[in-house]
């Protein structure tokens, strides 16, 4: 029997409320995107939208995404598929675990 | 009411994109946002934004490279924001002549401070300091500054490329010809526009500009090095007079 993991709660800026949901929807679109482009073996896609999410995920408040997107544009680099389905992993957890405050 | 000032956003993730639109908008600013360099250009074509942030991999061109052609036709400030955040990136996006650099990720409200802070710096140089010189054209040592165009011609006439912060700071020198300037006085003269606020940058500049006039580096006859005071335009100094009078700049690259 698997142990329910933790949520994470993130509490960011009122002023993101209206645009920070269709940001975490995307992130579902990676989630899609990420395993194809694992399987067709193209660490260019997948470079591209770990860097994609780096470069973004803090802006919005999301720290974790960040550094989420930090570990797959690095193990895309080195063509890791260990290291980039890992990354996807943990990307499923985080977006399953969110919990998002407004304030 | 006064119009609000545009921004042009230039960035191929649109996560980004509507990140600091929505930032900017909230702000006041007018936004128009594109995904690459086409979309740059073709919003040129039709306005002149008044600021544009830029980001350095976009899938059609070098963000780079756009920089500085933006940089050698028009004196729209340029703030680069992008993840590529080593120091040399940052050093050479602002040799290409940004007026600023922000890594990814940012704050959203630290973009929004320099967006305002570089507003203000592009505002105070007209009404300060290119009144002074704005229609001026420099003479010294053979080379000629045509100021309207922001054009350099060598004694051979050659044009010679300068980024915006290159222009500036000889802009200066040549103001205050034979006269030792201070690193903070450069910086006070050029009002901090384009030049960034550390020594080292300022003599990166300096060093970057003596090779631009081919001024050895060891022993520079034109741009000298005054220990412990700063540097000093060592040449006499001519305003006025028709460019194409004494060169012919078409010989130039």
């Amino acid at each position: 029997m698997g142990v329910a993991q933790d949520k994470i709660v993130v509490r960011i800026d009122e002023d993101l409320a209206e645009i920070a949901p269709g940001y975490l929807e995307n992130r579902s679109k990676d989630l899609e995107q990420l395993p194809r482009a694992l399987v067709e073996g193209n660490f260019q896609v997948l470079r591209t939208l770990g860097h994609r999410m780096k470069g973004s995920g803090a802006g919005y408040g999301f720290d974790g995404i960040t550094e989420i997107g930090r570990a797959i544009e690095e193990a895309a680099k080195q063509e890791d598929r260990a290291g980039v389905e890992q990354g996807i992993a943990a990307l499923a957890s985080y977006l399953s675990r969110l919990e998002v405050i407004y304030e | 009411m006064p119009t609000p000032d545009h921004i042009l956003v230039v960035d191929d993730d649109p996560d980004i994109r509507t990140l600091v639109g929505k930032l900017l908008e909230k702000n006041g600013f007018r936004v128009s946002k594109v995904a690459d360099g086409l979309g740059l250009r073709q919003i040129l074509e039709k306005s002149q934004p008044d600021l544009i942030i830029l980001d350095l991999m976009l899938p059609d061109e070098d963000g780079l490279v756009l920089c500085r052609n933006l940089r050698s036709r028009s004196n729209i400030p340029v703030i680069i924001l992008s993840a590529r955040g080593e120091d040399m990136d940052r050093i050479i996006g602002l040799e290409m002549g940004a007026d600023d650099y922000l890594g990814k990720p940012f704050h959203p409200r630290e973009l929004l401070a320099r967006v305002k802070s570089v507003l203000r710096r592009a505002r105070t140089l007209p009404e300060e300091t290119q009144e002074l010189d704005a229609n001026t054209t420099y003479r010294f040592a053979g080379w000629v500054l045509d100021v309207p165009t922001r054009q350099l011609y060598s004694p051979k006439s050659k044009k010679i490329f300068l980024s915006g912060g290159e222009f500036a700071l000889l802009r200066v020198f040549l103001n205050h010809p034979n006269r030792v300037l201070s690193r903070d006085q450069l910086l006070d003269f050029s009002h901090g526009r384009e030049i960034e606020p550390f020594d080292r940058t300022i003599d990166m500049q300096v060093s970057r500009l003596r090779r631009r006039l081919g001024d050895d580096p060891k022993r520079p006859a034109l741009i000298k090095t005054v220990r412990s005071s700063g540097y000093v335009l060592a040449v006499r100094v001519e305003q006025g007079g028709d460019v194409h009078g004494t060169d012919d700049p078409g010989s130039g690259d």
